[in-house]
């Protein structure tokens, strides 16, 4: 009966959560994010031996329902076929490895060489390995890797479903290529017939992430464009034959034969056996062609089911075998349910942080938050800690910046974090002082502040009102929580908190300023990209603020110079980069344009079929499901 | 020829309905906060060079015709969808009747197994308890339809699939099919037939519960005519009377529950699909709102409207079938 209650709450919770628009229960558990940090732990231990050859099947419950899209994420970014992507179209020539860093892969990469030239460009000049084999038989050369960049980078391509043909725009001639002005793509030659070279605009050096310039991966042209072939010339690369939009919409955006939908040939892991549209279940099988990841290391699980499941229900899912992987739960309820099937010895577990956090987002551009010392007086009104725990039960840490617990950076930086770091203890006599300190000292008469109400100030000859204007989105339980834990204690400071809720793509227009820009905050949360680069979030160029690379719409030179030093250090010289993102974290802690609220620990549940299953938050399950096998 | 001017009536009632309905509901759509191209377009804002992104912008926008007015967006797309062209999914990047058949297909097929069976068991629980009625048993019948009107669907479905599917494991919890399923059609169309177990007894719970009553009710007050006393008088069979004479004047109402539900096949359950994971409209009108995925929207609520208001002509010709005395006039 207990169960049953527990059950139905569950359920209750979950829908309700469901209808917030995608934030999800968390709360704060010390321990945990001190003892647990980046490296996952895991209770299963293997009780069999890694097969020789592929071998069974394994079900993998998701909550984003897959989608009929398997080519890429600018056609499709769903979160469940992005990682159907990774598993079918494999063999790029950098990657991202285990321990957070990119390489070139040495599994496809035979040599690669970079060029500084003269008038500031660079050349990589890559060499693929023989050897390599599309999962039909047909020999992987670098018109493949040519092949992918003219394709996703023409005029052509842009006609279809408005594929942004934005991956190639740091390489030189991009702008004349996409735009159709000229056939060669001056930037990308064919070296020779396992040989590329991709050259690099000037303006876009020095970067941090170059390595990641030198990127191609094969896509298969005997599929898409069969009656074509890819030549070299001195004005670049380019596609010879009948490669127009009405081909592309044949063989890629037929939704009976395209590639889009059907991809028939790969070079990943695994290959599609099927797309069940009714049931939005896709099924991949092993590429028995498949030259390995970057370590050689190959699929020893036959076939992968990928199948929807519902946050109410997928616990009783995994109880019940049909299915056998739940990964990156998160939320007291779902993970207490998990632990209780690890704890009856029907399931093992594996947990690991996010690589991000849950956050209030500040418009600095707008009064009264464009001031610092508004924004920390807001911070100092929240006990983040115990918000946290209230939130979600125990599963969570709290940041005091903008870094994941994952990575890298954080873990050789512990300790000065601790030391250098302000962590804004809920103090409402220091908000009070800062409010102060800024000039939030008269009352709505102008006379000096009596020490209860709104705040004013004066600003050019007007008293202002200390209010905060603050969009959430419905349902969100993260919005409930700070509605009943952060008012009180601002009005107490003297700020008024004003709420606003709408649906999230209303947030989305405040939060772009396309739709009412009156919001001083809104909460929300973020994830860090693999290539994080934080001089573009805070650059003070008003159109990486309208692009929405800087979110927050903060003009502040100094934290914009201190992350635009970063964006030149090479990739190599780790010692800098980490001095200079220290320098990054401790001005971003300083000037607060976000206050990070809760970062989840995730857990993966599954059968104890599943064996060798290690995941991070920079591993993730379409990566570790290579290392891992299954015991029937 | 009443008849024939009175269809004609309520046709071109239906026409300028739609084009009323149809105009209301493009601006108040279109109004919405919230950019579609911004959302189809995703996170290629932080992958591109603002100029970059503003020329796929541009594009994009030209593509889906969001450039220009919205009283030249309104005719371009009503011009369309009469002619059969539903416009272009900003969330699904394909053209709208690629999207929205499958859901169909499966919203129909649920829906129309738990019509069957509501029917199959409301219409004769309903008679037997207006025969017996403030019996044991009508009154035992009368408290358990009561119960499954009142329960929210998501509840009895929780339960359902705790009891059904956990405790006593006879059921799939989720989905359509099973996981990695192969064999032949009929194996397939089994297999799903047994997904849809819990979804159909929990859309018939409270659908029985409901029809039930309606019979009940209606049927209590055709026992009491003089007709049907002049009947079991004229020493016809209890059987007789009950189901030719009395149950075909009962049926007025049950025709009116019978043209919503026919109407309501197409209409998904947002709980019953979130819950069972069964991918229907009803989800699929919730995501394309919030994802202000307009002509699938649009599509969905304007074949709405025509369903409901050709629902009231059925209803109105099936009166007149099941009701000799109904004449459809001026």
């Amino acid at each position: 009966m207990k169960k049953a209650l527990c059950l139905l709450l569950a359920g209750v919770l979950a829908i309700s959560a469901a209808a917030c628009g995608g934030q999800q229960t968390v709360t704060n558990d010390q321990t945990a994010s001190s003892s647990s940090s980046a490296a996952s732990s895991s209770a299963a231990e293997e009780t069999s031996v890694r097969p020789e050859q592929p071998t069974g099947q394994l079900v993998i419950g998701t909550t984003t329902a897959i989608e009929n899209d398997f080519y890429d994420p600018s056609f499709n970014n769903n979160a469940s076929n992005y990682k159907i992507y990774d598993l079918l179209h494999g063999l790029a020539t950098v990657t991202y490895t285990k321990e957070g860093e990119f390489e070139y892969d040495p599994t496809v990469v035979k040599s690669h060489t970079e060029t500084e030239n003269e008038d500031g460009t660079k050349t990589f000049t890559v060499t693929i390995n023989d050897g390599l084999v599309w999962s039909d038989g047909t020999p992987i050369t670098a018109k493949d890797f040519v092949f992918q960049l003219l394709l996703e980078n023409s005029d052509e391509i842009t006609t279809i479903d408005g594929y942004p043909a934005n991956g190639g725009v740091s390489i030189v001639g991009y702008d004349e290529y996409v735009a159709g002005e000229a056939d060669a793509f001056a930037g990308v030659h064919l070296v020779d017939e396992m040989t590329y070279s991709i050259t690099i605009k000037a303006e876009e050096l020095p970067y941090h992430y170059d390595i990641t310039y030198a990127s191609a991966m094969p896509r298969p042209m005997h599929i898409i464009a069969p009656e074509c072939d890819v030549v070299d010339s001195e004005e670049g690369a380019m596609i010879t034959g009948e490669f127009t939009s009405d081909l592309l919409l044949k063989t890629i955006n037929d939704t009976a034969t395209g590639y889009r939908y059907h991809p028939s040939v790969t070079c990943g892991p695994y290959t599609l056996e099927s797309y069940d549209t009714a049931s939005q279940q896709a099924t991949l099988v092993v590429n028995p062609s498949f030259a390995g990841d970057y370590r050689g290391v190959k699929p020893a699980i036959e076939k992968l089911v990928i199948k929807t499941v519902s946050n109410d229900t997928m616990m009783n899912e995994l109880e019940a075998g049909s299915v056998d992987l739940l990964f990156q739960s998160s939320g007291a309820d779902t993970i207490n349910a998990g632990l209780d099937l690890v704890e009856a010895g029907k399931v093992e577990k594996t947990s690991y942080f996010r690589n991000g956090y849950g956050k209030i987002q500040f418009d600095c551009s707008q009064f009264p938050t464009d001031s610092v010392a508004v924004r920390q007086a807001v911070a100092y009104c929240l006990d983040r800690g115990e918000f946290a725990r209230q939130y979600s039960g125990g599963y969570a840490a709290i940041v005091h910046a903008a870094y994941g617990l994952a990575q890298w950076e954080y873990q050789e930086s512990k300790d000065w974090i601790d030391q250098n770091l302000e962590t804004y203890e809920k103090n409402i006599d220091k908000a009070k002082e800062i409010l102060e300190a800024d000039g939030w000292t008269k009352n709505a008469d102008g006379s000096d502040y009596s020490g209860t109400g709104t705040r004013y100030k004066e600003v050019d000859g007007e008293l202002r009102p200390l209010v905060i204007e603050w969009a959430n989105s419905e349902g969100n339980p993260v919005s409930e929580l700070l509605s009943t834990m952060l008012p009180e204690a601002m009005a107490e400071a003297g700020m008024e908190l004003k709420a606003t809720t709408m649906d999230f793509p209303t947030m989305l227009a405040s939060m772009q300023h396309t739709g009412d820009k009156i919001y001083n905050m809104y909460n929300l949360a973020t994830g860090f990209a693999t290539a994080n680069s934080p001089w573009y979030y805070y650059s003070t160029d008003p159109t990486w603020m309208t692009a929405g690379y800087n979110s927050n719409w903060i003009v502040d030179q100094e934290l914009a110079d201190v992350t635009w030093a970063m964006k030149d250090t090479p990739y190599e010289d780790t010692e800098t980069w980490l001095n200079e993102w220290q320098a990054y974290i401790k001005t971003w802690n300083e000037k607060l344009p976000d206050i990070p609220l809760y970062s989840d620990e995730y857990y993966d549940f599954y059968s104890p079929k599943l064996q060798g299953w290690d995941t991070s938050s920079v591993w993730e399950w379409s990566r570790a499901v290579l290392d891992a096998w299954v015991t029937e | 020829m009443g008849k024939g001017r009175y269809l004609l009536k309520r046709l071109l009632y239906i026409i300028f309905v739609f084009f009323i309905i149809s105009i209301l509901m493009f601006f108040i759509y279109k109004l919405m906060p919230g950019d579609p191209v911004e959302i189809m377009l995703g996170d290629s804002k932080l992958n591109m060079k603002p100029d970059a992104y503003q020329a796929l912008y541009d594009r994009t926008a030209e593509m889906l015709g969001v450039n220009r007015s919205l009283v030249e967006q309104y005719f371009i797309w009503i011009g369309n969808m009469l002619t059969g062209n539903f416009g272009y999914s900003t969330q699904y990047k394909q053209q709208v009747a690629q999207v929205i058949g499958t859901p169909m297909r499966n919203t129909v097929m649920l829906n129309m197994l738990a019509m069957v069976v509501v029917f199959v068991i409301s219409i004769p629980l309903g008679i037997a308890t207006a025969v017996r009625k403030n019996t044991a048993f009508d009154k035992t019948v009368q408290v358990v339809t009561i119960i499954g009107y009142s329960l929210p669907s998501f509840i009895i479905a929780l339960l359902m699939i705790f009891v059904f599917a956990v405790k006593i494991p006879i059921f799939p919890i989720s989905g359509v099919r099973s996981p990695g399923f192969s064999g032949t059609g009929i194996e397939m169309a089994l297999d799903t037939l047994w997904h849809m177990a819990l979804p159909v007894i929990v859309m018939s719970i409270s659908g029985i519960g409901g029809i039930t009553r309606y019979v009940r009710a209606a049927m209590i007050d055709v026992l009491r005519m003089d007709y049907i006393k002049t009947a079991r008088a004229k020493g016809l069979r209890e059987k007789v009377v009950v189901y030719v004479h009395a149950f075909r004047n009962a049926l007025i109402p049950v025709v009116t529950i019978a043209t919503g539900w026919v109407v309501g096949l197409f209409g998904g359950s947002i709980v019953i699909e979130s819950v069972f994971l069964w991918p229907g409209l009803g989800k699929m009108l919730i995501d394309g709102l919030l994802q202000r995925d307009f002509a699938v929207v649009l599509t969905m609520q304007m074949f709405y409207v025509v369903l409901s208001l050709a629902g009231n002509v059925i209803m109105d010709i099936a009166y007149t079938i099941v009701d000799p005395r109904v004449r459809l006039e001026n």
